[in-house]
């Protein structure tokens, strides 16, 4: 006599149909949709000046250099030690020499920075108005209704997540409304875009969002003051120690040989 | 032989590659590949995948080089109908493609002076300046290529390809501390290619064939470049050459007390260097073995390298003998 009562709710064919079938199909398609839409309103990325490209470029120089300092003879890298480190102090490779010192202008009235923004924006509202959209339609027609029976059990937490828009308390968890429905398609479809649009699509942007959450972490973001990159570099160029590769080489590749 | 593949092509294509990898332009042309449909139905079935744009370029690249004109022009044209003329490696390709029909030095510089005008506006696009490069090159206009080549690399000083370029144009020249100075530029970059040691090594050895010091370097460097790879046939023939230069100038130093270092680079102990030139020996007669027991274009070794390295076993021999 211990079995639980197993609850059993005759459903309208016609729900499946009306309901379930409509509200997966609408979503796969509002993916789709909106991939495409990102990619018409993605701007081309801007090109970059000679200069940047220079300053850019000089300090990744700086980098190599210390990075793979060992190959060189120890004179052939006192000497480029020697002028990479002034020419980094002297702010040779600035792009804009003359804002050197000067605080970095305010972000926002920074015309490319501003155009970053304006991306995101676009990338958002890409994502909201359809959002809005749907879950508009979804709750002025379809709300309310239980719409599918789940094949496994699960435990009462899942109640809020399944049947957002059914107030009923002895429900078995197991039902699915459709406003819940809405939100499962809503974060679980990834994949079947990836399957559809191949897997660096834009149709699904919440993870994207949380991606978002920390721009401009790389090599020289718009934030970072390149002139302070230099002399930092430079000061990690002058205590570097260095160790030429070759030094020896004769004794370890006869040793390499002969094992 | 490296077996001819359009999707990645051997960095070096000797000309039977080249050959072979351009007769297959009237199979890859004879498919078209975007759809032939309308737009929104040419979404659904396009067959275009990124690998063809791939394949089309470097099929233009060796359809040039063998003179199929014809095929060139076709896939330049369908890479155009793509991605639009104005695409930056468009330019380039097209320049090429113009390079190559060029009869004489008159239709070079016509070329030549589109490039300026392309770079006029777009100061940006590096490999215009490098196709204007090669025209100047090309021109016999040897100075004014390693000017422009200087200021590629001061405005793109991370561009192995650009820095080796240079090298060799100084080396041409003569300029071996230039040439020396530009190669170790791409070390920096690339600290582990092997090709870019063997050949600082050969530009050390040319400079001065008699100097310790130089020579000492070219073996240093010969020597990393087996290391890094050690079934290099041209690092293990520079290895038996140097050294054996290396030897007899070493028993003569050591002899006569060398003066204070000239250079902070101590010369190698002779028995290792002995030891090494036996180590060369050695491995060069293995490898001259096993491509004269494969079969043809098994090996993975060029014909011209194996002679030359057979050629330098046999002038040894015959020292000895």
């Amino acid at each position: 006599m211990g079995q639980p009562l197993v609850q059993t709710i005759h459903r309208d064919p016609a729900l499946f149909w009306w309901i379930l079938l409509p509200i997966t199909v609408v979503m796969v398609l509002t993916g789709i949709l909106r991939h495409y839409a990102m990619i018409l309103l993605q701007t081309a990325p801007k090109k970059q000046e000679l200069p940047k490209i220079r300053q850019q470029r000089a300090l990744v120089r700086g980098i190599n250099l210390r990075a793979n300092a060992n190959v060189l003879t120890p004179a052939s890298f006192q000497a480029r030690k020697a002028y990479m480190v002034s020419a980094f102090q002297e702010g040779k490779f600035l792009a804009e020499p003359e804002a050197r010192g000067k605080p970095r202008p305010n972000p926002m009235s920074d015309p490319a920075a501003m155009e970053g923004m304006m991306g995101m924006m676009k990338g958002n509202m890409a994502m909201m108005i359809p959002q809005t959209l749907i879950m508009g339609w979804i709750n002025a027609f379809f709300s309310g209704f239980v719409i599918m029976k789940l094949p496994f059990p699960l435990t009462p937490q899942f109640k809020s997540m399944l049947q957002s828009g059914v107030g009923t308390r002895d429900l078995d968890v197991r039902w699915v409304s459709s406003l819940s429905w809405y939100f499962l398609t809503l974060f679980g479809l990834q994949p079947v875009y990836n399957f559809i649009l191949g897997s660096n699509n834009s149709a699904n942007n919440v993870t994207q969002q949380m991606a978002m959450a920390n721009p401009g972490a790389g090599l020289m973001g718009p934030e970072q003051d390149p002139d302070k990159l230099f002399l930092s570099e430079a000061e990690n160029l002058e205590v570097l120690e260095h160790r030429w590769i070759l030094d020896g080489i004769e004794d370890r590749l006869i040793a390499k040989m002969a094992a | 032989m490296a077996h001819a593949n359009l999707l990645t092509p051997p960095s070096r294509i000797p000309p039977q590659t080249a050959l072979q990898l351009s007769q297959k332009a009237p199979l890859v042309l004879s498919s078209a590949p975007t759809s032939s449909l309308a737009w929104p139905l040419s979404l659904l079935f396009s067959r275009e995948t990124p690998e063809t744009w791939a394949i089309h370029e470097n099929l233009l690249l060796a359809a040039l080089r063998t003179g199929d004109d014809a095929a060139a022009r076709q896939i330049l044209d369908r890479l155009t109908t793509r991605f639009g003329a104005d695409n930056e490696r468009m330019v380039a390709l097209k320049g090429m493609y113009e390079e190559a029909l060029a009869k004489d030095d008159k239709d070079l510089e016509k070329v030549f002076n589109d490039y300026e005008k392309v770079l006029k506006d777009d100061p940006t696009n590096m490999s215009v300046r490098k196709r204007r490069i090669a025209v100047l090159k090309s021109l016999g206009r040897t100075a004014d290529a390693i000017t422009a080549l200087t200021v590629l690399v001061e405005n793109s000083p991370t561009d192995a390809e650009a820095w080796a370029e240079l090298s060799e144009l100084y080396a041409s020249t003569g300029a071996w501390g230039q040439a020396i100075f530009c190669l170790e530029e791409v070390l920096l970059i690339m600290p582990n290619a092997w090709s870019a040691h063997a050949q600082v090594a050969t530009l050390h050895y040319l400079s001065s064939s008699t100097s310790v010091p130089a020579l000492t370097l070219a073996l240093r460097h010969f020597a990393r470049a087996v290391e890094l790879n050690d079934s290099y046939l041209r690092g293990y023939y520079g290895l038996k050459l140097v050294s054996q230069k290396l030897l007899p100038l070493l028993s003569e130093s050591s002899g006569s007390k060398r003066n204070a270092e000239e250079d902070d680079i101590a010369p190698p102990k002779p028995q290792s260097v002995q030891k090494l030139e036996e180590i060369a020996t050695a491995k060069l007669g293995e490898i001259v073995r096993q491509y004269s027991a494969s079969k043809q274009g098994q090996s993975g070794y060029y014909e011209a390298e194996i002679i030359a390295a057979r050629e330098l076993l046999d002038r040894d021999g015959r020292a000895e003998r």
